[in-house]
């Protein structure tokens, strides 16, 4: 199935709709009926979208550029969602499985307290990625976030569990009041990396300045980074073999909290 | 001089400290303050330099108009917007701040103060930390140690320490200045850190691992010997207040925007109001923000309490929804989003983000100002309002929340900012239809 | 003249002794009257039941805590939003909802009276203007005196003639209507002892000569007393939480000798057991007093399964509990009157603690004999939401189905108490006691909770529906003063609802004795600190005793 812009919408466009589970099994013609928001009007998902009923193979694919169009995945649970362009905030939020593929670049709240699924993002993400919403404690809590450019601030905040890998730079409060779970980071750590934490990991293969309740501990090589390079490499990361062999500077944090959190650095 | 000409005990709303001691003496004629007693020198700028002066009620595309066709057209702006924004709200009166609510709530629109740049950061820092803080009074009455962090109160909010804090006597501190210990915390030795018994000069950029290390040395934790590189505060100068905030009885962090909108910010904030808490298992300490505007306090709680949240509200689903960076004014600006705005009380064009007033260029704008305005200059609909406190009366949150009535002094001959955006409402109520179902 | 004849329902109406007749209700003018004129408009209610309004006496809903509450809790909101319909505005619910949610959804439950159970003066004017955006309900709200500077300066000088002067200058200057009391003399040692509390009622209060939460206790119950007030002191007891507090709970009882007092929340005032230790229940030994002194009323303050709010001027115990449960935590210190905790929390059937807290509450109403004085509440929103009102009432109304819910609930808890050996099952008469005529009449509100001549003509109408629950989750017909709100289940008509207050006689020559304690140790003019009619749209000044 593929559903391609005709109309870009002047304001956002929030399109719960735009998920595998709803559009599956259904006509063009009932999907260019079901319900989005242009702003404050209700609006019908054909006004802005060509839908062309395809192979029932559990792929939707989304042409043009969606970067005013929110919510985009979200709540998904199954299937696979591809979107040639750049797409717009909540991304993939409260997900639960399935794929998303974004061959574009994608706004704020990524993933934001994704279940399960994974997404993947070939260009850029915005900020927050797999993060908690303001006033709650816990984010991500399962699923892959794969982002082959850069991602901003707050990559993971609250995350519990599961997996985020940047191939380019993050931004400040990377793994912020990460309560378990992995974030790797290819490039450069943004200020302030596991700010909170109380367990899990954050990884990156670039050197950073940690803040002061961070403590150095050893520098050795841990069999789990070069099982979790190498995996990355097969979901298409580009690492060179001295990051997947290479030792690691270990550092415990936060103080402040349960120190029970760690940040690897590559020593090379 | 008659008595009828003085007004006692008049509200300043000229900063957040809303100081309501003030003496109004008003000119003969009737139309502006001769004297203000009590203020500062900001408080008394304010009230003596409001003017009954001669602006159109109301203009058009800059062409002088009438109020009621100023109305209609405002009104048929924003209901044919598909994502109408409000914005401002932190100068003018709660009673005006509900009537801005309602109409983004009938708009299915967007409301947003100006508490998104200023001190927006430090709601959301309340949100996941919570607070412990306390009416101002408390800390006059009790606090025998008192910091302030990225702030500059002696040139901001001038009667801050003489009405709020060290310079006043207080009921267990009858010693005053003399009992308590005062500590500034900034990036530049300020005025305010002239009058402080120990100035820290943090590196700027550097207050969050300031904060972080003494959030962790109160707990007894790890900090690296680097701190003081980094930081320019040594581990010995961090210990020393550590203990000094451990031992006092009542103690306060005050702080300002150079905290909540530095590089950081609502961790910069959170980590401050952590800080707060943890000395909480030691004695009793409160953290407050300094808060800039007259009213700002007031359109958060108005906001909050009748949307949940208490800014960046966005109603496009017909219900409250919050989100800053996604619902805050500078965000669906820049973007592009906002179809059209309607702003009260406030100057957007003069002091947002390039890429934000690049878009504002490109929509329908309606302004509620005393004054001409940066932004009402650009405005499709611009409509000149009486000062609130000056000229109109109604209620006020002082930055600790407490709500104070306001004492007009000088009438105005423009409407309130409530009494057009009570009439924008109904109108807008009108062309959408809406039947009221009231009693 | 508007008239309406409400005929056919079977009617419940305790304060008159109608215990489920099927009678004719007459309206005219917003009041219940004998008889309308013939062809005055009809409401058939056949196989319906029909009640007063609700009228919910200790609930928060209004001011500074409530709304840093709101603001607290972003996260909570965001599952249960209530949209705009028409003109009725949109909101937010969860445990603390938005003031419009707020209102819309006690009417929803057929309440039309909502009492705001703790404000302290400074922050009246704040509470007004919420109340005033509280939709449909009437409403009023308690003052906290209890841990006021002034007056306890006062009682420590034994000036008690100044210290009933100035009571009732406060509850002028405030427009409350009832004295509220929260961990009398607590907030002195949690702000000047470094987060130290009370624990017992003769323990002397630090900076007060000769003063204890008892001395404090005494002297608010008979002032309320002497001024005649509608409603008696209304007392959050000493050591709230604290196993072992129901000595402390009976102490406070006995203080008031043979006056009249209100002790609110009293589930969380009745644990057996060592301070510190775990609790067992004590609901036999509270209930035995009250049953015996006339003079105490309580509501019970039950605690419901899932989410709640901890809100309360006893900042000491959130500061406790926060401590156990490690999550974000409000404190608000309120110069020279009172203090504030705010705690998200949970209730979990699981947990020893909390399964003991929700059968003492059951056992407390099951167990008393005199349902007038033993009225429904769940503090809202500290024992959980207003929104459990109907689950509450099916427990108390089935069971089978309170058995059931025990039995998912902590086996060791419920064994402690005699939750599984009560048998009572309470009528839909005595629901209508402790949701309407008990609490009205205990608010002294003689125009509410029932539906004789004269009173206001506030009626709820539900469909007779054998679960409980769903019968009391929607009112099918809602009517506050003789209009319609709710008709069919769905709103037509929005209002704002009226605001009761008290306003006692006293000697204006206290304000001599109070402005110069003003000018020295509050930041607000004395001048500026009363609140004006302006607060007051919709304002009802109910008559003291001796007024």
């Amino acid at each position: 199935m593929r559903l391609s812009l005709h109309t870009a919408p002047e304001v956002p466009l929030e399109t719960d709709c735009l998920c595998p589970d709803q559009l599956l099994g259904k006509s063009a013609k009932e999907i260019a009926k079901l319900l989005v928001f242009h702003g404050n009007q209700r609006a019908e998902l054909g006004e802005f979208f060509h839908i062309q009923e395809g192979a029932q193979n559990g792929t939707v694919t989304v042409e043009g550029d969606l970067a005013k169009v929110k919510q985009v995945g979200a709540g998904m649970s199954d299937g696979k969602l591809r979107i040639v362009g750049n797409v717009g905030a909540h991304l993939g939020a409260e997900m639960r499985g399935g794929e998303i593929v974004v061959e574009g670049s994608a706004g704020d709240w990524v993933g934001r307290e994704m279940r399960g699924g994974r997404i993947t993002i070939l260009g850029d993400a915005g900020h927050l990625v797999g993060s908690a919403v303001r006033g709650a404690a816990v984010g991500m809590t399962g699923g892959e976030i794969f982002i082959l450019g850069s991602a901003k601030n707050e990559v993971g905040n609250g995350m519990r569990r599961g997996l985020i890998a940047i191939a380019g730079d993050s931004g400040d409060f990377t793994g912020v009041n990460l309560k378990a779970g992995t974030v790797v980071v290819l490039g450069n750590l943004g200020l302030r990396s596991g700010a909170g934490m109380v367990r899990g990991t954050i990884l990156s293969t670039q050197p950073a300045e940690l803040l002061p309740t961070f403590c150095y501990d050893t520098t050795y090589r841990p069999p789990i980074v070069r099982t979790l390079l190498l995996y990355l490499r097969r979901q298409g990361f580009t690492i060179e073999d001295v990051y997947i062999n290479g030792p690691y500077r270990r550092f415990s944090g936060d103080a402040i909290e349960l120190n029970k959190g760690e940040i690897l650095l590559y020593a090379g | 001089m008659s008595e009828a000409n003085t007004i006692k005990n008049a509200v300043c709303t000229f900063c957040g400290c809303v100081c309501d001691d003030i003496e109004l003496v008003v000119a003969p004629d009737g139309k502006s303050i001769t004297r203000a007693g009590n203020a500062c020198e900001l408080g008394r700028a304010w009230f003596l330099e409001h003017k009954v002066e001669d602006y159109p009620v109301a203009l058009i595309d800059g062409q002088e108009t009438s109020l009621e066709e100023a109305i209609e057209a405002a009104a048929e702006i924003l209901v044919k917007a598909k994502f109408p924004a409000v914005y401002g709200l932190s100068d003018t009166t709660c009673e005006a701040q509900k009537e801005a609510v309602a109409i983004a709530d009938f708009l299915n629109g967007n409301i947003d103060t100006t508490t998104s740049v200023c001190h927006g950061p430090s709601g959301m820092a309340f949100q996941g930390i919570g607070e412990s803080t306390a009416s101002l009074g408390e800390i006059k009455n009790r606090a025998d140690f008192i910091l302030y962090w990225g702030g500059n109160p002696v040139e901001a909010h001038p009667r801050h320490f003489e009405r709020y804090s060290f310079k006043a006597e207080g009921k267990y501190l009858p010693q005053g200045r003399a009992a308590r210990t005062v500590v500034v915390v900034d990036v530049r030795k300020t005025k305010s850190a002239q009058e402080a018994d120990i100035f820290l000069q943090v590196k700027p950029g550097c207050d969050f691992e300031v904060l972080w290390a003494l959030r962790a040395l109160v707990r007894g934790r790890f900090v690296d010997a680097s701190i003081e590189e980094r930081t320019g505060i040594s581990m010995e100068v961090l210990k020393d207040l550590v203990e000094r905030m451990k031992a006092c009885r009542f103690g306060v962090i005050f702080f300002g925007m150079g905290l909540s909108m530095t590089r950081g910010r609502h961790f910069n904030v959170a980590a401050l109001l952590a800080l707060a808490t943890d000395l909480n298992q030691f004695t009793h300490f409160v953290a407050n923000p300094v808060r800039g505007h007259g009213n700002v306090t007031g359109a958060d709680n108005v906001v909050s309490w009748q949307t949940g949240y208490p800014f960046g509200v966005n109603f496009n689903r017909g219900y409250p929804r919050f989100n800053p960076g996604e619902f805050t004014t500078v965000d669906v600006l820049a973007r592009g989003e906002a179809d059209a705005l309607l702003v009260v009380a406030s100057d957007p064009a003069a002091n947002f983000p390039r890429k934000a007033i690049e878009h504002l260029h490109r929509i329908p704008v309606i302004t509620l100002d005393p004054k001409p305005t940066r932004t009402s200059q650009i405005a499709k609909v611009a409509f000149t309002v009486a000062p609130y406190g000056v000229s109109v009366g109604g209620t006020v949150y002082r930055m600790d929340n407490v709500a104070l009535p306001l004492r007009p002094a000088i009438k105005s001959p423009y409407p309130s900012d409530e009494e057009i955006l009570r009439r924008l409402k109904e109108k807008i109520l009108e062309l959408k239809g809406i039947k009221r179902q009231a009693a | 003249m508007t008239t309406l004849r409400i005929k056919n329902g079977k009617v419940y109406d305790p304060i008159n002794g109608i215990d489920g007749q099927v009678c004719d209700i007459c309206i005219q003018d917003g009041k219940i009257v004998a008889e309308v004129p013939e062809g005055s408009p009809c409401l058939d209610a056949s196989g319906m039941v029909v009640m007063p309004g609700g009228v919910d006496m200790h609930c928060h809903i209004a001011g500074h805590k409530v709304n840093l509450a709101r603001k607290f809790l972003p996260e909570d909101h965001r599952r249960d939003v209530q949209p705009r319909v028409g003109s009725l505005r949109s909101g937010v619910g969860g445990v603390v909802p938005s003031t419009f949610t707020t209102g819309y959804r006690y009417a929803t439950l057929g309440y039309t009276t909502a009492m705001e159970a703790a404000i302290p003066p400074l922050g009246a004017r704040h509470a007004l203007e919420e109340l005033n955006d509280t939709p449909v309900i009437d409403k009023g709200f308690y003052l906290l005196l209890a841990n006021n500077v002034c007056l306890n300066q006062l009682l420590a000088q034994g000036r008690m003639e100044e210290f009933r002067e100035a009571v009732a200058w406060w509850l002028n200057a405030t427009k409350a209507y009832a004295i509220k009391l929260v961990n009398p003399g607590g907030d002195e040692p949690w702000k000047g002892r470094r987060n130290a509390n009370v624990h017992d009622l003769d323990e002397p209060i630090s900076g007060f000569e000769n003063v204890t939460p008892r001395k404090i206790i005494r002297a608010l119950i008979e002032v309320s007393n002497e001024l005649g007030l509608p409603h008696p002191a209304h007392i959050h007891c000493n050591n709230l939480g604290h196993s072992g507090n129901y000595q402390t709970t009976l102490e406070t009882m006995k203080t008031a000798g043979d006056l009249r007092a209100h002790i609110t929340h009293i589930q969380f005032h009745s644990y057996g057991g060592e301070r510190g230790k775990n609790p067992t229940s004590a609901a036999r030994q509270i209930v035995e007093y009250i049953d015996a002194h006339p003079n105490i009323s309580a509501d019970v303050g039950q605690v419901m399964f899932g989410k709640a709010t901890l809100m309360t001027a006893d900042a000491p115990l959130t500061w406790l509990l926060r401590n156990i449960t490690q999550d974000k935590w409000v404190n608000a210190d309120t110069e020279c009157e009172s203090g504030c905790g705010i705690l998200p929390f949970s209730y979990q059937e699981r947990v020893y603690t909390h399964a003991l807290q929700w059968a003492i509450g059951l056992e407390l109403f099951l167990l008393a004999k005199d349902p007038w004085r033993m009225v429904l509440s769940t503090d809202h929103p500290n024992g959980g939401s207003f929104q459990n009102y109907p689950r509450l009432i099916r427990l108390l109304m089935d069971k089978k189905f309170r058995d059931e819910q025990a039995k998912k609930a902590n086996p060791k808890a419920i064994a402690q108490t005699s939750l599984l050996d009560i048998d009572r099952e309470f009528s839909l008469y005595e629901i209508a006691i402790v949701t309407r005529a008990g609490p009205a009449r205990l608010l002294g509100l003689r125009d509410k909770g029932h539906l004789g001549v004269g009173a206001d003509a506030d009626i709820t109408i539900y469909d007779e529906q054998e679960d409980k629950e769903a019968m009391f989750n929607a009112a099918r017909y809602v009517l506050k003063g003789g209009e319609f709100f709710i008709r069919d289940y769905e709103f037509c008509q929005d209002g704002e609802g009226r605001i009761f207050h008290v306003s006692p006689d006293y000697d204006p020559k206290i304000e001599q004795v109070l402005k110069p304690f003003f000018e020295e140790y509050y930041t607000v003019q004395f001048e500026n600190y009363p609140v004006s009619a302006h607060y007051l749209a919709h304002g009802v000044r109910v008559p003291t005793f001796r007024q």
